[in-house]
């Protein structure tokens, strides 16, 4: 049986207030269902408001980053006019695609065209739900945290899928089916990881895994177990890569080959979500990443008190989101470092040497599970 | 265009409304004008300075312009950077047609401008690129080095920041008026103000003549001393391979029809062997005996042409010359091949500038590179290559009429270079 | 399934189970290189076959010299391989100085070999950038071009353009080359030393890189031959064809260099054989640097260029391949009757349907790296 382990101080807030508040309405209105099922809406929008508010409210900072690290990597300064250091470079660029002028293609399909972006940027906002951001900063605190997460992952790709075949492009199409194929081969592997996760932390609650890691920086899971631990997390790295088709694994965008793959045909404001999604895909999965492997909100002790009590300090939404950026920094790194492989050998690496090392992963945990 | 150019009709009447006018009016073109993201297009020259603007040292970035768009649905901004010719011409009016508006269009380089260079005695290059598309800043120099790319770029924004909503962006028409010649017209424009200036400046200029009636200027051109060269024998280089007068001597035992083109008297075995050591062999040799020949020295074990430099063809009153120039890797000599193919004079004069005026071998089956090379000779000049099995035109449109190298070629669009 | 009725060029007819289809790759299109097109005929994601449509920057260059002076071409040629633009000058003035019988006196020799040689790196750096450009590293892109903005700045101070030079005359030169040229060539030459290390580092021995070319767009030593490919494409295949050993032109028979020959004809070994190319270029040029003339004239004796009646030829090696000038004057004058031009690429991409076949569409973007065409040069 299933105790939510986490306090709600806001939605503990709101059911409070609810009822002090319909006190001043005519006494046919005041019933306890109807308090808390108006609890329940004002928790609800609550929640969309926050979980919106991180995903659209960092995907800018998150373009203006990735910009910036581009240029610095490339030996060059990036966006520098507008604000200080360029910081409202990415601003303009919302606005402006905001403001274009949008068209579907002749012979495309134009529900499906319209839908798919919507589609896209489902899985990372459900994802995001599921991340506990502090001890008592979580939308939804469900047990089945990680199936769910593998399960909505599934979205994605369906959105890419949709997009790639209602534009009526070749390109787009040949983008979507690689994307399909590659997707679905790295939600395996992916999917793989996070259950080593959940056998080494014993439960499929995120909270649990991350209050499981809790100690010094020595009982993150990167670091507990031996060797494997950290295995774990490259493997987690790279799959998670591919399962976002960022470079080096955007066979599915391809610019040089595909011209933008399966969002080729969009303009405007879709495209505008396509490229936002891509980016808090990246967000979400940095979230994961930090909440299996880094030890999500806690603070990176080192078993020395005197600089523990320090680092305890710091509230733990501060050090989620510093790790999470750090995750984010390492995945533009590898992106401006590496080329990108072909569709065929992709596929190939994942079937022939990332699931059989993952099975590999599971077993030696299992192993390890047992005799320790 | 969009919701935001009703915005006027909506809030003017309201009291205070065209501030909210003025304000939406001034973020959007903050964005619009800040926020331009370029199509990855370029067809010569320019498009390299093009992509070195792009580069860490200049760095189009810093204006928030790095984001090259490869697909035109998603871009702002159209750089002309190249030559535009007339087959790409359809080409450039889709991919504008496809970008969603507001656009923008640069066009970068002499030759989207006017033709630039290419301006003259030319039947494929259009004059300038505001024949097709509406253009908004023009950026001069060929090719423009990346800083005039990044004024053009500021020029252009500078143009966004005057739109208003209450005069919006409207997308300009499509032009087809390739024949136009732009820089004809900007001179005729040119000789008229210096006219209007110089009536204007008559009498100012008669009024100082006789104030000063022995006025000099004070400029003096600058005389540079003309340096002094010595003048310096050419020094041709080493023979390799065979000489010259073997390889005239091996093929006219073969092939009687060989010999040499020479404007002397001598005897040919003298001119060829008098020809300096880097000059190729020009043998000239008969229609029927050209595949033999070129059979002959790509399997002969002293000769070994294996090498196809090209195959190109001369244009004369009755003939045309078809060279092909071979070479040995191995040994290294190289020989010339001239083929005269006579005209054919039986086709009424009305139809020559359209038809094939000649016929020869092929020799695609002995070189698979001379299949493309042909192709273009069969392209420029008209000449029928026998047994080619893919004869289209290469560089010119299907519908192309006549044989553009051949010497009476007229094309409606050429203007003649002013001697 | 199999295709009845084929649209132009294509040629094999087979019979299959699944349906193909024609992908239209360009004229805009990232990866060709500029204004070229290609149709492909796809079964998948492989290529069966591919057919090159040429003329969208056919800019009629042959009609126009025509009726241009012989000076006026050079500043033409400029603008067919606009990545070489300093050696397309040399391969037109050397046919004319074979016209006019004239030659250049020692320095002016010596200021060529060194711009052609730094033109040669330019061009290669450029093909490193676009080979990582092309394989999705979009960072090598700009470190290619990085190292190149530094030649650029050399051939600005010495022709006074950075891209489209019109350097080279008749007997030598347009101009002196300024004093501070030497010191200059010689802190680029130390500076790409290590920049090149670094570069090889990147790229070279990247896993992904290797997989990528190793085995891929194999050109055998007989098609290569056949199809008159030349330069690093024909010594990738393993035949050792220079212009500037097997008949050099001005002073590459006094300089101590070696041709590099790679024996695979695979996309890693064109990569590779450039950057061999790059550091024969700096040896080249550390050598020009020790021998420069300080002293002496730049070029000969300044003359009307006038040809007499004849056929003209002269070859180079540009950084692309063979590059030849055929030149035919009529009548003893400044004008031609008529010039050709034999670009280096033409032939490489009618080789390119027989490397991509078979192959994927992502491996067709790096042969066409590879190949390294200039497609204003094909079209011309």
């Amino acid at each position: 049986m299933f105790v939510p382990s986490v306090t709600n101080p806001i939605g503990d807030f709101v059911r409070d207030m609810v009822p002090r508040i319909t006190e001043f309405l005519p006494a046919s209105f005041q019933s306890d269902t109807l308090n808390s099922v108006v609890a329940f809406l004002v928790n609800a929008l609550i929640c969309i408001i926050a979980v919106c508010a991180v995903n659209i409210g960092s995907a800018p900072i998150l373009i203006y980053m990735e910009r910036k690290v581009c240029a610095h990597v490339q030996c060059r300064l990036g966006p520098m006019r507008l604000g200080w250091h360029g910081t409202l470079q990415t601003i303009a660029d919302v606005i402006k695609m905001l403001f274009k002028e949008v068209y579907a293609p002749s012979g495309a399909d134009k529900l499906m065209f319209y839908l798919a972006p919507l589609i896209v940027l489902i899985a990372p906002f459900i994802v995001c739900a599921l991340i506990p951001f502090s001890r008592s900063l979580v939308v939804a605190d469900v047990s089945m945290g990680i199936p769910l997460i593998i399960a909505v992952n599934g979205f994605g790709v369906l959105g890419i899928l949709l997009g790639g075949w209602s534009s009526n492009n070749k390109y787009s199409l040949l983008g979507a089916l690689r994307s399909g194929a590659q997707m679905i081969s790295y939600e395996i592997s992916f999917a793989m990881i996070l259950l080593f996760v959940v056998m080494i932390s014993g439960s499929t609650n995120l909270m649990s895994i991350t209050l499981g890691q809790e100690g010094t920086i020595f009982d993150w899971w990167i670091f507990k177990i031996p060797v494997l631990g950290f295995i774990a997390f490259i493997l987690f790295f790279i799959s998670s890569t591919a399962e976002m088709n960022r470079a080096p694994f955007d066979i599915a965008e391809a610019e040089q080959e595909l011209t933008g793959g399966y969002h080729t045909e969009y303009n405007g404001t879709p495209f505008a979500m396509f490229y936002l999604a891509e980016y808090i895909a990246l967000i979400t999965n940095s979230a994961l990443a930090t909440t299996c492997f880094l030890g999500g909100f806690l603070p990176p002790c080192i078993g020395i008190e005197f600089v523990d009590n320090y680092l305890n300090m710091v509230p733990g939404v501060i050090w989620f989101f510093a790790k999470v950026y750090f995750m984010i920094w390492c995945y533009m790194m590898v992106r401006w470092t590496f080329v990108r492989p072909r569709v065929d050998q992709l596929m190939d690496f994942e079937w022939k040497f990332l699931l059989p090392v993952n099975l590999v992963l599971l077993t030696a945990g299992a192993i390890y599970m047992v005799i320790v | 265009m969009g919701i935001i150019n009703l915005a006027p009709k909506v809030l003017d009447p309201i009291p205070g409304g065209k501030y909210v006018v003025n304000a939406i009016d001034y973020v959007v073109n903050w964005a619009r004008a800040n926020s331009i993201w370029p199509l990855t297009y370029g067809t010569s020259c320019c498009a390299i300075e093009m992509m070195s603007s792009s580069m860490a040292r200049y760095d189009i970035a810093r204006f928030g312009s790095e984001v090259f768009r490869s697909s035109p649905r998603q871009a702002d901004l159209f750089i002309l950077a190249g030559t535009i010719t007339r087959r790409m011409a359809p080409a450039i009016q889709m991919l504008w047609e496809q970008i969603p508006g507001p656009k923008y269009v640069i066009a970068m380089g002499a030759c989207t401008i006017s033709g630039g260079p290419f301006i003259y005695d030319n039947y494929s290059v259009v004059r300038g690129a505001q024949n097709l598309i509406p253009v908004d800043v023009f950026v001069p120099g060929c090719p423009p080095r990346p800083e005039a790319l990044f004024h053009g770029l500021l020029t252009l924004r500078e143009k966004i920041l005057k739109e208003t909503c209450r005069e919006p962006w409207h997308e300009g028409d499509i032009r087809n008026v390739s024949t136009m010649d732009r820089y004809r017209e900007a001179a005729k424009t040119w000789a008229a103000l210096e006219q209007m200036k110089d009536e204007e400046m008559a009498d100012a200029r008669a009024k100082f003549k006789e104030e000063h009636p022995d006025y000099k200027s004070p400029y003096k051109p600058v005389r540079i001393k003309k340096e002094e060269f010595p003048e310096v024998e050419r020094v041709a280089c080493k023979r390799y391979g065979m000489s010259q007068l073997d390889i005239y001597k091996k093929l006219k035992a073969k092939f009687q029809s060989v010999t040499v083109h020479t404007h002397s008297e001598d005897p040919i075995e003298d001119v060829v062997a008098a020809m300096p050591a880097d000059r190729p062999l020009e043998v000239m040799i008969d229609v029927e005996d050209y595949l033999g020949a070129v059979e002959y020295v790509k399997n002969d074990p002293e000769f070994k042409m294996d090498f196809l430099i090209d195959v190109t063809a001369i244009d004369y009153d009755d003939h045309f010359d078809l060279v092909t120039q071979l070479r040995s890797i191995e040994i290294g000599h190289k020989v010339f091949f001239c083929v005269q193919i006579k005209k054919d004079f039986n086709i009424p004069e009305a139809d020559r500038p359209t038809s094939l005026l000649g016929k020869v071998p092929t020799i695609s089956h002995l070189y698979p590179g001379a299949e493309v090379k042909e192709r273009e000779v069969y392209d420029m000049f008209g000449i029928d290559f026998e047994g080619h099995p893919d004869q289209r035109r290469i560089f010119l449109d299907r519908d192309f009429v006549g044989y553009p190298l051949r010497k009476d070629f007229t094309h409606p669009e050429m203007i003649r270079r002013p001697v | 399934m199999s295709i009845t009725r084929l649209p132009p060029g294509f040629k094999i007819t087979r019979e299959t189970n699944t349906e193909e289809f024609f992908i239209n790759m360009g004229p805009q299109h990232p990866s060709t290189h500029g204004a070229l097109r290609l149709t492909l005929r796809m079964d998948g994601e492989t290529i069966v076959e591919l057919v090159p449509h040429f003329g969208y920057i056919h800019r009629g260059m042959e009609k126009q010299a025509e009726s241009m002076s012989y000076l006026q071409y050079i500043a033409l040629s400029d603008r067919q391989d606009y990545l070489t633009a300093i050696q397309n000058n040399l391969g037109v003035v050397i046919a004319l100085e074979k016209g006019m019988n004239v030659g250049v006196p020692e320095k002016g020799e010596y200021i060529r070999v060194m711009l052609q040689e730094l033109g040669r790196i330019a061009s290669h750096l450029v093909f490193f950038g676009c080979f990582g450009g092309d394989l999705g590293g979009q960072t090598c892109l700009l470190f290619g071009f990085k190292e190149r903005e530094m030649i650029h700045d050399i051939l600005e101070e010495v022709t006074g353009s950075r891209l489209t030079t019109n350097f080279f005359r008749p007997g030598g030169s347009r101009y002196d080359v300024p004093e501070t040229f030497i010191p200059r060539v010689k802190a680029f030459l130390d500076h790409l030393e290590d920049a090149m290390r670094d570069y090889e580092r990147f790229l070279s021995k990247n896993i992904i890189v290797l997989e990528r070319s190793v085995g891929i767009g194999v050109l055998s030593k007989e098609d290569a031959i056949a199809y008159g490919c030349s330069g690093p494409v024909l010594r990738a295949s393993g035949v050792e064809f220079d212009v500037r050993r097997a008949n050099p032109y001005s002073i590459y028979d006094q300089l101590d260099f070696d041709i590099p020959v790679f024996h695979n004809g695979d996309c890693y070994d064109r990569y590779k054989i450039r950057i061999a190319e790059i550091h024969e270029s700096m040896k080249i040029l550390r050598q020009c640097v020790e021998k420069f003339p300080k002293e002496g004239p730049w070029r000969s004796k300044e003359k009307p260029v006038r040809l007499p009646v004849g056929r003209y030829y002269s070859e180079i090696e540009t950084a692309k391949g063979l590059y030849a000038t055929y030149v035919v004057a009529a009548t003893t004058g400044e004008k031609p009757y008529r010039i050709h031009t034999r670009g280096p690429s033409f032939p490489h991409i009618a080789a390119l349907n027989k490397m991509a076949q078979g192959h994927k569409i992502s491996d067709l973007v790096t042969i066409m790296a590879t190949l390294d065409p200039v497609i204003p040069e094909i079209d011309r």
